[in-house]
């Protein structure tokens, strides 16, 4: 099957103005102005499959938005290839548009005035969405996203959790091959994130959307992506399952016990420990050495355990090692 | 193109209703706005009361000047208003135009369809009392060419005006802070506009004849319906460039608009 994405080595660069000091540097700026350059994507390539849901990450002016907006046809790149459900985006822009969706995170595509439910209607007229298809949706929707609490109510008065269930109903209406999320929980609580990311997936697993999804938040990518990106200074630094991303990178797993009594020491072979708080010791080892399984049982051979814990190292140490270490610069070939 | 036009009258009916929501404020504001603008012609008012003729033309004359770009520019910032320059470079910069984009519609017609200011029926109600004071006070000769060319001036207008504001907001994806600028072609051609031409230096006269066709546009039909002479002997047919120059305008301002759109494409903001 033909990927729904296909990107090659994709640029785009920036031209900025240097601002020079004082009054002299501003009429300088004006006559000469001098220039320098962005490189804001700096050669990426990958496919996307259909169907797939795929997070991508990277810190606050990686390119990560650059990539999105050149995706869905609001920027022209500075060179490389883009082919998006068999269109040229920023080319056939209307041909295009039609078949995806997108939510870019604060910013809302509703009418800030206008009631939800009649923004969604004015949707159905520029999507031109038959009534019946619309409303089948529309009914799915509003009961996953539980929309009826202010359907009726403008877009201004909703909270940020609801605007977004809205926003989220607004670009699907029109069953969108391809749907772009950008922060689509930034600023929500726990629940309302929840909720997203339940909806999010069941677009992704029933509907069969395939999804790119742009966070902060790596407990979004942990709970729904199995294939993850990692872009940095323009350029992707990891592109694979985030699981593989856990096991090479992914530090030390923790093991903590509490032992029937107070041992003076309880040393063990493969593991080190990282802390003691009265009976309770936590270890700490590396997968690469010793499975959990294997630890726990010599453990338990040498001392008497009354419960333990494993505890994985969270993605988002995982990532932050990652971009501080520059882990992945050498090994970005080997992950393609 | 039906499409488009459908859709654009749905914006619109839209954008009318959740403005009639408070009828008391929307009231209060268009009655208020009137009667601002409204002020300026009284104060032209008082200045004849003290000389009568400014450069060979009476109060009534000067008012079917005013009275007719005032209407005119009030039908166009009512229809215009999504291109209203400051607006349009404010909410760019908060990512409208992305959202805008990002629909399978003319770009056009969205902005067009963005916003429609209802209450700028204030400022239209007043030009047109204005004009009919004008026409009330000067015995005007009407013929059927007179009677027919007038509505193609006022179309003319607002496609002058129009294309103005296009050009304005074509401007705000390059920058904002010059932006104002425009203020001096649209705000100032306006005030301009509602004088006789004669008033003015003779390199502004020249300006807004070969550079930005604006005498073209009221002073000249002006000149036809009043039975006017041409003090600067220009041919004949200056008096019918009306609708040309404002579609001449429009044109080059989508074509701006074009090329604007397609520069923010390979830069964003």
């Amino acid at each position: 099957m033909t990927p729904i994405i296909r990107v090659h080595h994709l640029h785009k660069h920036f031209r900025l103005t240097r601002n020079r000091h004082g009054l002299l540097g501003a009429v300088r700026g004006l006559i000469a102005p001098e220039y320098r350059t962005v490189r804001a994507v700096d050669g990426i390539s990958f496919d996307l499959a259909r169907g797939e849901l795929v997070g991508y990450l990277g810190p606050n002016g990686a390119g990560k938005s650059t990539t999105i907006k050149m995706l869905a046809g609001l920027l022209v790149p500075t060179s490389g290839e883009i082919v998006v459900n068999g269109h040229v985006p920023w080319r056939e822009r209307q041909a295009y548009v039609a078949r995806i969706g997108a939510v870019f995170g604060q910013r809302t595509t509703l009418w800030w005035d206008l009631p939800v439910s009649e923004s969604l209607d004015l949707l159905q007229h520029i999507y031109k969405i038959p009534a019946q298809q619309f409303q089948r949706n529309l009914d799915e929707f509003r009961q996953l996203l539980g929309l009826d609490a202010f359907i009726n109510t403008p877009v201004r008065a909703l909270s940020l959790g609801q605007r977004m269930r809205a926003d989220l109903c607004a670009a699907l209406l029109h069953d969108p091959d391809l749907l772009f999320l950008d922060e689509p929980t930034i600023g929500l609580d726990v629940v309302a994130k929840e909720r997203i990311r339940q909806f999010i997936q069941h677009v992704n697993r029933v509907r069969g959307t395939t999804v790119i999804l742009t966070t902060h938040d790596l407990s979004d990518v942990e709970k729904l992506c199995e294939r993850v990106m990692i872009i940095d200074h323009g350029r992707l630094l990891y592109d694979g399952k985030l699981e593989f991303l856990r096991e090479k990178f992914g530090g030390k797993r923790q093991l903590v016990v509490d032992f029937a009594e107070n041992y003076s020491d309880a040393p063990v072979d493969g593991a080190e420990i990282a802390g003691r708080d009265g009976n309770r010791v936590t270890y700490e080892f590396e997968r690469r050495v010793i499975a959990a399984s294997e630890l726990i049982g010599r453990l338990s051979s040498q001392y008497r355990i009354n419960d333990l814990e494993v505890r994985e190292p969270d993605i988002e140490s995982t990532i932050r090692r990652i971009y501080e270490e520059k882990l992945l610069e050498n090994a970005s070939d080997a992950a393609n | 193109m039906r499409h488009g036009l459908m859709l654009y009258f749905r914006l619109v009916g839209v954008q009318i209703r959740s403005q009639m929501q408070y009828r008391i404020p929307f009231l209060v504001e268009m009655a208020s706005t009137g009667l601002i603008t409204f002020a300026s012609f009284a104060t032209l008012a008082l200045v004849f009361q003290r000389f009568e003729h400014i450069a060979g033309w009476n109060l009534g004359e000067v008012a079917f000047l005013y009275g007719m770009v005032e209407t005119s520019f009030g039908v166009m910032d009512m229809l215009f208003s999504g291109f209203d320059p400051q607006n349009f470079g404010r909410q760019t910069r908060l990512g409208r135009f992305d959202q805008l984009m990002l629909r399978p519609v003319n770009l056009t017609v969205q902005v067009l369809g963005s916003e429609f200011i209802l209450r700028r029926l204030g400022r239209i109600a007043q030009g047109t009392l204005v004009l009919v004071i004008a026409l009330n006070w000067v015995d005007i000769h009407w013929t059927l060419a007179k009677l027919c060319y007038l509505p193609f001036v006022f179309i003319g207008q607002i496609c002058f005006f129009g294309g103005l504001f296009i050009i304005g907001a074509t401007i705000s994806f390059w920058t904002l802070e010059s932006i104002e600028f425009m203020n001096v072609f649209t705000y100032g051609g306006t005030e301009m506009m509602s004088y006789p031409a004669t008033i003015y230096q003779d390199w502004l006269r020249k300006f807004f004849t070969y550079i930005l066709p604006a005498v073209f546009i009221n002073y000249y039909p002006a000149l036809f319906i009043l039975d006017k002479p041409d003090p600067f002997h220009m041919p004949a047919f200056a008096s019918y460039l009306a609708p040309a120059a404002g579609f001449g305008v429009l044109a080059a301002a989508l074509a701006f608009w074009r090329f604007g759109i397609q520069h923010y494409q390979s830069t964003g903001t």
